[in-house]
C-alpha cells in the first residue's frame, strides 16, 4: 500500500466533486425517464398509407436506411466487438463520438435513442459508483481522500475505468437505433437469417415483438382485476400464491394464444417460412460504406493498442 | 378414444330432430356435388371432451350457412375440422370432392378464409400490409401482386390509410376489419366466420353487416347473434352436444321458437325493444317497464334527496401517452339508481369505470357518499365498488371456484367463517352451487361471467359496475344474467352496446363521446329518441329492422278456434287398431305462433291451417275420419 499515493482534499470538496455531480446526473436521468413515459401524442399522426422509412422530411433516405441490412449488421456487430475490445478512455471517448456522428448521419429518433440510454443509465451509475470505492489498489494508483474520511478513498483508476466501461456502453448503445431503426424488422430478421441465423429464430423474434404488446396488455389487465378486488402487494405468503396464480394462468393464456395464432398461420397457407420480405442486394457503395467504417473500427483498435 | 354409441347412428338417438335436409339441398338439387361433405364426424379433444358425435353435413357452392348452438355445442370445433386445422377422430371431411389431407388441404386452406374470434390472434404481421398480404404470398403471388391484392382488400374494408401502422396500435374495431383484409386478400372461395361480431359497437359491427354481405361465396358463419345471422344467413345449422340436431332456413329457425328454447337460442325475450319510438307490445300490450313518465321523473333526480353516491365534477383523466381519456367530465350517480353508459368504442368509456373503481386517479373532483377522493382513499374504493370486467378471463385466476369466491372476501377483513357463507350465498345467487371445487378455466363461457359476477357480489358492493357484461354469451345465459341482475337492489352501472340489457336492466342512460356527457336522458326516453340510429357510432337500424321482421314471424298469443291437426297416433275405428298420419278438426284454446301483420291491426287465422302445438290427451279422444 506504500507505493499507493494518498492525496487528501478537503471536505467540502466533495460535495463539488461528488455529491452534486451524482445527483445531477440522476436528476437528468430521472427527467428524461419521467419525460418519456409521458411525452405528448403527437399532433399529427403520420401519414400510415405509406411505409414510414420512405416518408418526407429526410427520415428513411440516410446514408444508413440504403445501405444494405447484411452489411449494416455485419460491419456494426465487428465495429461493436472493436469497441468493446479498447481499454482507454479517450479511445473509448472517440468510439462515442463516432456513434454520434452515425447518429446524426442517420436522422433517427433521438426520443428512443434517450430512451435506450435511460435503460442503460442504472447500471452505467451503479458502476461508476462502486468501481472507484472497490477497485483494488494496484502500484501507481491514486487515491482521493476527502478530508478526514479515510474509509471513502476514491480510487482514481477506478474512476477512469467505470467511465471506459460507460462509453463503451453507450457508444454500443448508440448504435443500435441506426442498426435496428433503418430497416423494418422483418428486413432486419431476413438480413439475419441470409447470414445464416436459422429461420425460425427470426420468426420467433418477430412473433415475439408484436404478441409482446398483447401480453402485456392482457398481463395490465389482470393485474387491475386483482387490484379491484384488494390485491396489494405484500411480503408475505398471500401475495406470493396471489402472483403464482396470475403468472400461471398468463402462462396458460400465452400458451393458448399462440395454438390459436399458429392455427390462423395455417389457416392462410403458412408451411413453416414466412414470405421473403423484399430482394437483398449489395452494391458498391455498401461495400464502400463497410470498408469505411471497418477501417474506422481497426483504426481505433490501432490507436487504443498504441496508447501507453 | 372417444366413445361410439351403440346401435347405430348417432344422431338420430334424438327424438323431433331434422337433420334429413342440407342446407341448400332444396335450391341445388341439381347440384351433384357438395363444396364440402362431412360424413359420421367424431372428434374428442385430448382431455377426453367429446366435441362432435356423429355429424353429417352437405354444404354447397354458395350457402350461407349460420352454425349456431349453445357454448360448448361443438361449433369452433367443427368449423376447424372444416378448414383442416383439426383432423377428424373418425369420419371424413370431402372438400371439391377430396379428402381435406396432405396436398389437397394445402391447397384447399388457399381458398377457405377463416376469420377468428380475437383479431389479435390473427394479426401476427409487423405493419397491417405485411399481415394483409401474408396469405397471397403463400398462395404464390409476387410481392408486387400481393401488395395489390393487399391494398385492394384494405380498400375494400375502408382501411387502406392505416396500411403500414403496427397492428397492436389500432382500435379494436380496425384490427377486426384489419384481419377480414387478410381473408379477403386471398379472393377465398369460402369464408368461415367465428363470431365475427363479438365486441364491437353497433356502428362497426353494421359496417362488418354490409362487407360480409357483399362477399358472394359460400359463408359459414358462428354467432350467438341471431339477429346478425338472420340479416346474413339463409340456412341454420343447429349444433348440440357435438351433433346436428336441425337445419333449417333462417326464417323457420327464427321463427321455431320450440327449437330455440330447446337450444337456449331462445332471444325472443329480447324482441320487446321499441323500433323507432313504437313500443313493442307484449300479451298484455305493454312493454313491461313502466311508462315514459314514470322513468322520466325519478331517472335523474335523486329520489331522498341525500348526497349521491358518487359525484364526478369537472373531472378528467389524460393517458402517460397524452391521449385524453376523459375531459370535463360531471356526473351524478345516486345510491340505488340503475344507470347505463352507451358510446362508439374509444368514447372513454372504460376510462371512466377505472376511475370509478380507483384504477386510475385523475384531475377533478369525485366524491363517494359525499366524500373526496383522495388518492389515498381511492386505493380503498374497491371495498364499496365491484367491477365485473369485459373479458372475465382478466379477473378469474385461481386454481379453483372457491379460492376465486375467497380471493376477494379474504381481504374484506371479515371471518373465515363469514366469508365461506358470503361465498356460498353469492355462488347460489348466480346458479354456480356445487361447482366450489371446479377449475374456472374450465367452465363455460357463460358460467365464468357467472363466477366473475358471483364473486362480486360477495362482496357486496354499493356500486356494481358491469362492461359489456353480454359479451360471448349465448341467449341463455343472458337470460340467466338477466335474472340475476334483476334481484339485485342497490346502484348499478352499465356499460354496454346492447340496447336490450340498457332498456331491460336500467332506467337513466348517459351518452358520452369523446370524454365527455353528451345525453343523460331516462332510458325509455332515450330509446324513443329519433337520432339514436345516427348517433355517433350506436348505429341500431339494422338491428331494428330485423327486430321487426322477426317479431311478424314469432308472434304467439292465445287464441281459441276450430282448428286442423295432422295426427299421427295410435287410434282405433271399429275392432281396428292402427297408426296412420290423418287431419281432423278441433276446437280449443292453444298458444300458436304464426305470422302477423305487426302492431294492433286485426288478423284472421285460416281455419284450413294447419297448427302447431301439443295436444295433451288427444290420443284419448273418439276419432272419426274416413278411410281410403
Amino acid at each position: 500500500m506504500t507505493d499507493v499515493p494518498y492525496i487528501q482534499v478537503p471536505l467540502w470538496y466533495l460535495p463539488f466533486l461528488v455529491v452534486i455531480p451524482a445527483g445531477m446526473a440522476a436528476g437528468v436521468v430521472s427527467w428524461l425517464k419521467h419525460r418519456s413515459k409521458n411525452r405528448v401524442v403527437r399532433e399529427k399522426d403520420p401519414d400510415w398509407s405509406i411505409p414510414p422509412l420512405t416518408q418526407g422530411s429526410g427520415q428513411g433516405t440516410s446514408l444508413i436506411h440504403r445501405w444494405d441490412v447484411r452489411c449494416k449488421i455485419v460491419t456494426m456487430l465487428a465495429y461493436s466487438f472493436a469497441v468493446a475490445s479498447l481499454r482507454h478512455l479517450d479511445a473509448a471517448v472517440a468510439a462515442v463520438l463516432v456513434s454520434l456522428a452515425v447518429l446524426m448521419v442517420a436522422r433517427v429518433s433521438l426520443h428512443k435513442v434517450v430512451l435506450r440510454l435511460v435503460a442503460l443509465a442504472g447500471f452505467l451509475g451503479m458502476l461508476l459508483v462502486v468501481m472507484p470505492l472497490t477497485v483494488p489498489h494496484h502500484p501507481g494508483d491514486v487515491i482521493l481522500v476527502f478530508g478526514s474520511l479515510d474509509w471513502l478513498g476514491v480510487n482514481m483508476r477506478g474512476v477512469i475505468l467505470a467511465a471506459t466501461i460507460a462509453a463503451k456502453a453507450t457508444a454500443i448503445a448508440l448504435l443500435m437505433e441506426p442498426l435496428l431503426s433503418t430497416a423494418p424488422l422483418p428486413v432486419t430478421l431476413y438480413g439475419l437469417s441470409r447470414l445464416g441465423v436459422p429461420d425460425m429464430v427470426g420468426q420467433m423474434v418477430l412473433l415475439s415483438y408484436r404478441y409482446l404488446h398483447v401480453f402485456s396488455h392482457e398481463a395490465r389487465r389482470m393485474t387491475a382485476g386483482m387490484q379491484a378486488r384488494g390485491f396489494v402487494k405484500k411480503t408475505n405468503m398471500d401475495t406470493l400464491r396471489a402472483l403464482a396464480n396470475f403468472l400461471g394462468m398468463l402462462f396458460v393464456r400465452s400458451f393458448e394464444r399462440t395454438e390459436r395464432v399458429f392455427d390462423a398461420m395455417q389457416a392462410r397457407g403458412y408451411k413453416g417460412r414466412f414470405p421473403e420480405p423484399g430482394q437483398l442486394q449489395i452494391r458498391l457503395p455498401d461495400i464502400l460504406l463497410t470498408g469505411v467504417w471497418i477501417a474506422a473500427g481497426t483504426a481505433l483498435v490501432f490507436y487504443d493498442c498504441t496508447n501507453v | 378414444m372417444e366413445e361410439m354409441p351403440a346401435g347405430g347412428h348417432p344422431t338420430s338417438a334424438f327424438p323431433g330432430t331434422d337433420v334429413s335436409r342440407s342446407p341448400g339441398a332444396c335450391q341445388k338439387a341439381g347440384s351433384p356435388i357438395p363444396l364440402f361433405r362431412m360424413q359420421n364426424l367424431w372428434y374428442a379433444y385430448p382431455d377426453g371432451i367429446q366435441a362432435l358425435s356423429g355429424v353429417d353435413l352437405d354444404i354447397f357452392s354458395g350457402d350461407r350457412i349460420a352454425l349456431v348452438g349453445q357454448n360448448g355445442s361443438g361449433k369452433t370445433t367443427l368449423i376447424k375440422l372444416l378448414s383442416g386445422l383439426l383432423a377428424p377422430a373418425l369420419g371424413e371431411v370431402l372438400y371439391k370432392g377430396k379428402n381435406l389431407a396432405d396436398e389437397h388441404l394445402d391447397n384447399s386452406r388457399l381458398t377457405i378464409g377463416v376469420l377468428f374470434q380475437d383479431p389479435d390472434d390473427q394479426l401476427f404481421g409487423h405493419t397491417v400490409m405485411d399481415d394483409v398480404a401474408f396469405g397471397p404470398r403463400n398462395q404464390g403471388k409476387s410481392r408486387e401482386a400481393a401488395a395489390l391484392c393487399a391494398e385492394q382488400a384494405l380498400h375494400r374494408v375502408n382501411l387502406e390509410h392505416l396500411a403500414y401502422k403496427e397492428p397492436h396500435n389500432l382500435s379494436y374495431g380496425q384490427k377486426k376489419r384489419a384481419a377480414l383484409a387478410g381473408v379477403l386478400a386471398m379472393e377465398p372461395g369460402v369464408l368461415i366466420l367465428d363470431e365475427p361480431t363479438a365486441n364491437l359497437d353497433p356502428g362497426q359491427e353494421a359496417v362488418f353487416l354490409d362487407l360480409l354481405k357483399a362477399f358472394e361465396g359460400t359463408l359459414i358463419c358462428i354467432s350467438h347473434d341471431l339477429i346478425f345471422l338472420y340479416e346474413l344467413c339463409e340456412n341454420a345449422v343447429v349444433l348440440h352436444h357435438g351433433s346436428i340436431h336441425h337445419n333449417y332456413t333462417m326464417r323457420e329457425l327464427v321463427s321455431r321458437r320450440s327449437a330455440l328454447r330447446e337450444h337456449g337460442l331462445d332471444f325472443s325475450f329480447r324482441l320487446r325493444i321499441p323500433a323507432n319510438g313504437v313500443p313493442a307490445h307484449d300479451e298484455n300490450g305493454k312493454n313491461g317497464r313502466g311508462t315514459l313518465s314514470d322513468a322520466g321523473a325519478s331517472a335523474l333526480d335523486d329520489p331522498s334527496g341525500h348526497a349521491p353516491l358518487v359525484r364526478l365534477k369537472s373531472y378528467g383523466y389524460v393517458y402517460p401517452d397524452g391521449t385524453s381519456g376523459l375531459q370535463g367530465f360531471s356526473l351524478d350517480i345516486h345510491a340505488g339508481e340503475k344507470m347505463a353508459v352507451v358510446g362508439e368504442n374509444g368514447a372513454g368509456k372504460s376510462t371512466l369505470l377505472a376511475c370509478l373503481c380507483g384504477l386510475r386517479q385523475g384531475q377533478g373532483d369525485l366524491y363517494f357518499t359525499g366524500d373526496r377522493v383522495t388518492r389515498k382513499r381511492a386505493k380503498n374504493l374497491w371495498r364499496r365498488v365491484g367491477m365485473v370486467f369485459q373479458d372475465c378471463a382478466d379477473q378469474l385466476f385461481c386454481a379453483s371456484v372457491q379460492e376465486e369466491m375467497l380471493f376477494g372476501l379474504g381481504r374484506l377483513g371479515l371471518s373465515p367463517e363469514q366469508c365461506r357463507e358470503r361465498a356460498a350465498d353469492a355462488l347460489a345467487r348466480v346458479g354456480l352451487a356445487g361447482f366450489e371445487n371446479r377449475v374456472p378455466l374450465h367452465l363455460s363461457g357463460g358460467e365464468r361471467k357467472r363466477l366473475a359476477l358471483g364473486c362480486v357480489l360477495a362482496m357486496d358492493p354499493d356500486l356494481l359496475i358491469l362492461d359489456e357484461p353480454t359479451a360471448g354469451l349465448d341467449p341463455r345465459g343472458e337470460e340467466l344474467l338477466v335474472a340475476i341482475l334483476e334481484t339485485f337492489d342497490k346502484t348499478l352501472l352499465l356499460v354496454s352496446h346492447d340496447l336490450f340489457f340498457v332498456e331491460k336492466i336500467t332506467q337513466r342512460t348517459v351518452v358520452m363521446h369523446q370524454g365527455r356527457v353528451i345525453r343523460d336522458l331516462p332510458t325509455p326516453v332515450f330509446m324513443q329518441d329519433d337520432k339514436l340510429c345516427h348517433l355517433n357510432g350506436l348505429s341500431f337500424s339494422y338491428r331494428q329492422r330485423t327486430f321487426t321482421a322477426i317479431q311478424k314471424l314469432q308472434h304467439e298469443h292465445e287464441h281459441r278456434h276450430p282448428h286442423r291437426h295432422i295426427h299421427d297416433h295410435e287410434h282405433r275405428h271399429d275392432q281396428t287398431v292402427h297408426t296412420h298420419p290423418h287431419e281432423h278438426v278441433h276446437d280449443h284454446p292453444h298458444r300458436y305462433v304464426h305470422n302477423h301483420p305487426g302492431g294492433q291491426k286485426n288478423h284472421d287465422h285460416a281455419r284450413r291451417r294447419v297448427h302447431d302445438h301439443d295436444h295433451p290427451g288427444h290420443d284419448a279422444e273418439p276419432h272419426d275420419h274416413p278411410h281410403e
